[in-house]
């Protein structure tokens, strides 16, 4: 579960399979290292665990900054053709229904949540990048979370509460 | 008090420039109502996560992340652990040799990770780590799955490891499969099992039963 969808982050952002893999074992070594100090009531496991994923490889591709050039173009490609691991049915429910409430944001919010989460921009990159005031950029990213937040919520995922995305 | 909303989605999203990341941690040490709102956008960041297009781990990763562990583990191993569960791999038991909720995490992420990758849980989301002495640790799953991880001495020859559940309130014992043990064991009982069950090891001659006749290797609640 973490682990799958931890590389499958990675690896969508920094897009290369060794850096994925330096990325995945990072986050999990601190998990390791930082387990006494995690609080439940912050938050679940899991939101932990790709948190620090994604900081970490976000963290990875600024100091790549080569890889920015195909940040987006290929966002929707499918890296791997139905790898074993992700023929669990929970998670192809979670990933159907974030990519669709995904799908219902009007494209300036995608795209800002998209830059920011998987190409790694600053707010003040986004900003130099859209020719928008910095104050613009930020109530967008604040209207996109917030967008998102209410169409996961509507589609019965509640991301504060694990994705509990049982099948049964 | 000015609270922080934008600039929130923004460190959630880890795109704030270390002055704006500096106001919004201090911020919310003080401020609930935003602390609050901190999470739930993590929360909804983290599920971005789902929509990356599908990519499985390369199956030397968990063996890497395993080798990076184990030197950790190693200088907080129980001394009484036997030799034969001091092999590289044998870290199980040693993380139930300690206060489960302190690792409690690091186990659910590494055991889920453990199982994921064999593919055999469908619902995967964790119930709980109970440790099982002589043993290693009982990862429950909520679809009722259990699955024992650890190291015990490969069973002598004509016997085998034989896994039971005792349901709640219960007393007889229900065959859940048998297996061979190992260091790095993994092994998920062929019978479902509920909060509260007890889960007994015992190591049985022959190819194991429905009853059970040897001893008691390793026993748990649930």
């Amino acid at each position: 579960m973490y682990g799958g969808a931890a590389y499958a982050l990675a690896l969508r952002i920094v897009r290369d399979r060794e850096l994925a893999a330096d990325v995945v074992q990072d986050a999990f070594l601190t998990v390791w290292r930082q387990a006494s100090k995690f609080d439940p009531a912050r938050g679940q496991p899991s939101s932990w665990i790709l948190t620090l994923t994604h900081h970490k490889a976000v963290d990875t591709v600024r100091r790549e900054q080569r890889r920015r050039a195909e940040a987006l173009d290929e966002a929707r490609e499918s890296v791997d053709p139905a790898p074993a691991v992700e023929q669990q049915a929970w998670q192809s429910v979670a990933r159907d229904q974030v990519r669709s409430a995904m799908a219902k944001l009007p494209d300036p919010h995608r795209e800002v949540l998209e830059l920011a989460y998987f190409a790694g921009y600053t707010q003040s990159e986004l900003a130099e990048r859209l020719a928008l005031p910095i104050g613009t950029v930020k109530s967008r990213t604040f209207a996109a979370m917030t967008a998102l937040r209410e169409l996961l919520a509507q589609s019965g995922l509640n991301p504060e509460h694990e994705w509990n995305t049982s099948t049964s | 008090m000015e609270h922080v909303d934008e600039l929130i989605s923004g460190y959630a999203l880890h795109g704030l420039d270390a002055a704006d990341e500096r106001l919004v941690l201090e911020h919310v040490e003080t401020c609930e109502r935003c602390r609050v709102q901190l999470r739930e956008m993590e929360a909804v960041a983290a599920a971005l996560a789902f929509a990356a297009p599908q990519a499985e781990p390369p199956p030397e990763l968990r063996d890497r992340l395993l080798e990076a562990i184990g030197p950790e583990v190693v200088p907080s191993a129980p001394p009484e652990a036997p030799p034969e569960r001091r092999a590289r791999w044998s870290w199980w038991p040693r993380f139930s040799a300690v206060a489960v909720p302190v690792l409690g995490v690091a186990v659910i992420a590494l055991a889920v990770w453990n199982i994921s990758l064999r593919g055999d849980v469908k619902d995967a989301d964790v119930r709980s780590v109970a440790p099982i002495a002589n043993v290693g640790s009982v990862v429950s799953f909520s679809g009722g799955q259990a699955t024992v991880f650890g190291g015990l001495k490969p069973a002598p020859a004509d016997h085998t490891y034989e896994a039971w559940v005792i349901p709640k309130g219960e007393t007889v014992p229900q065959a859940a499969g048998t297996f061979a043990g190992g260091n790095d064991m993994s092994f998920t009982l062929t019978r479902n099992a509920s909060a509260g069950d007890t889960i007994v090891i015992t190591l049985e001659p022959g190819t194991g039963g429905s009853a059970p006749k040897g001893p008691v290797v390793g026993k748990t609640s649930i």
